[in-house]
């Protein structure tokens, strides 16, 4: 029986949330350790999202690339490769590899490691999922009711201030600083378009992760007591050499 | 004015039901004219521990598909003349909860000028506890002491602030309050439960009654009688300070501090 008011066939403008994928190489090996050490304490970080691959930043001289074992890689890790973006001259083969070409995509920011995962928004309990952006990218997300186990918070191209406690099981997104003058123990992403100088502020640090620019942290084994329940900010090292690291440090209050 | 509780909690066995009949039961001996309405279709359990399942002929399902009229569907409570339990059905599964059909029964209880409609949610976050909380003005949020209890309210509290109609509709956010049961000072003092200072400490929401861990509570289940009425016993005592404190009295907590049994009531064998 086909239901006549049910049409077979729809169509719709949405817009679907992707994983722009970095690949500053394409040499299979280097993909792989570098997304395990990326990756390295959360495996099923991703969960089947879709990914599409930038290639603007791949360096001069580099090998043909295996697109199968590099999609393998990645679907490894939850990650469904789709297609490429600024492919240049890779891209004929990787449209006989089977993945699409994408024609144009807008300018990359300066880094980038993750796009907020929407995994967690539960679509039920998410009334608190705010994410529009700034018109002039100055003025914060203010957020007044305590952030919930469930609830998520994106402040999209901005910062964003909870003045009540963002629960265990919560996440806070920004793509830039995160304060929080009451405790936190959710998540806490800051930085996540990629911008390295974002920080996390809280008056009561207890999060369950924090994160500044991809670079995160758990806190299996507890956290420090020097840290818990303390002023805390964190932010990432400034050193020119190597890969930045979490710093996460009390916060003098002068 | 009416004002429309919601007992919730996201998680199943804490006390909701037990909950909901002893409110109800307690607003109604306070002399308001009360209806206490169960959720938890195909899982009725509050005409039971209200005691008049063998009264049950039409349910808020039959209401809801306009089976039965709300006045058919009406149970009068056999200890409070003023209370008036509406059961869920058995038979149907949650689905039959619509949106509208919940609004009118509840419209059609506020024109029979009743003036507190109690809630009785079930447990999870699916559509009969989004029902159940859809229309309130305040909720009792029922908490054990346990982790995996206080993260569940949590939840429920986002939920609750994110799908009530008050809050949609702008209409300020629906009044939490924060109950404890099951307490065991004993425990709490051996550190084998979390404290209600502990629990409000995660919660961050107003406290409005610790119950106290009794087998009271069984036996009154089992015999069909709300919680409020086994006269001298402290379960029945911490609910009547509840209905008092969400009447606007100011009362102290009790049953929440250990007392070490002395020397005499060990050797009587007291508890």
């Amino acid at each position: 029986m086909i239901d006549r008011s049910i049409k077979t066939v729809e169509f719709k403008g949405e817009t679907i949330p992707v994983v722009r994928l970095y690949l500053r190489s394409l040499d299979v090996q280097q993909v792989e350790s570098a997304l395990s050490q990326s990756l390295g304490g959360s495996p099923d970080f991703f969960d089947g999202e879709l990914a599409v691959a930038d290639l603007g930043a791949v360096g001069d001289g580099a090998c043909v690339p295996d697109w199968e074992r590099i999609r393998e890689v990645c679907s490894a890790r939850g990650l469904r490769l789709v297609a490429l973006t600024n492919a240049g001259e890779f891209g004929d083969g990787a449209r006989a590899a089977g993945l699409t070409v994408l024609s144009r995509a807008p300018a990359p920011p300066r880094r980038a490691s993750r796009q907020p995962s929407a995994k967690e928004n539960a679509a039920e309990a998410s009334a608190q999922t705010a994410s529009a952006p700034a018109a002039d990218g100055s003025a914060s997300l203010l957020v007044e009711r305590p952030l919930r186990s469930g609830q998520q918070v994106y402040a999209r191209g901005r910062d964003v201030v909870l003045l009540a406690q963002a629960s265990a099981g919560s996440e806070v997104i920004a793509d830039g600083n995160i304060h929080v003058y009451a405790p936190l123990r959710g998540r806490a992403l800051a930085g996540a378009k990629g911008d390295t100088d974002a920080r996390i502020i809280t008056t009561c640090f207890e999060p369950e992760l924090v994160s500044v620019a991809g670079i995160f942290q758990t806190f299996d084994d507890g956290i420090p007591e020097a840290l818990a329940r303390r002023p805390v900010q964190v932010r990432l090292s400034s050193s020119e050499v190597g890969e930045p690291t979490l710093v996460i440090e009390p916060l003098t209050i002068v | 004015m009416t004002r429309i509780i919601v007992v919730t909690s996201g998680k199943g066995g804490v006390g909701k039901t037990t909950t909901s009949a002893a409110f109800a039961s307690g607003l109604a001996m306070c002399g308001f004219k009360t209806a206490v309405i169960d959720f938890d279709v195909g899982l009725r359990n509050l005409d039971l521990i209200m005691g008049c399942e063998r009264r049950v002929v039409y349910d808020f399902v039959n209401v809801i598909n306009k089976e039965a009229t709300l006045n058919q569907g009406l149970i009068k409570d056999k200890h409070c003349d003023s209370l008036f339990v509406l059961p869920a059905s058995q038979t149907r599964d949650k689905d039959a909860l619509t949106e509208e059909g919940v609004e009118r029964v509840i419209e059609e209880l506020k024109a029979m000028a009743f003036e507190y409609i109690v809630c009785d949610s079930p447990a999870g976050i699916e559509t009969g506890a989004l029902m159940a909380l859809r229309f309130a003005d305040e909720a009792l949020v029922v908490t054990n002491p346990e982790v995996s209890s206080v993260r569940d309210s949590d939840r429920i509290l986002g939920i609750l602030q994110a799908k009530s109609k008050r809050a949609q509709d702008g209409r300020g956010p629906v009044k939490e309050h924060l109950l404890l049961t099951r307490y065991s000072p004993k425990r709490v003092n051996d550190g084998e439960m979390l404290s209600y200072k502990d629990v409000q400490e995660i919660l961050r929401i107003p406290l409005i009654g610790v119950i106290p861990e009794s087998e009271a509570v069984l036996q009154a289940s089992n015999k069909g009688t709300p919680a409020v009425h086994l006269q001298g016993t402290n379960v029945a005592e911490a609910y009547l300070d509840v209905v008092a404190r969400f009447l606007g009295e100011e009362r102290q907590m009790r049953f929440v501090d250990y007392q070490k049994p002395g020397l005499f009531k060990r050797l009587l064998g007291g508890r």
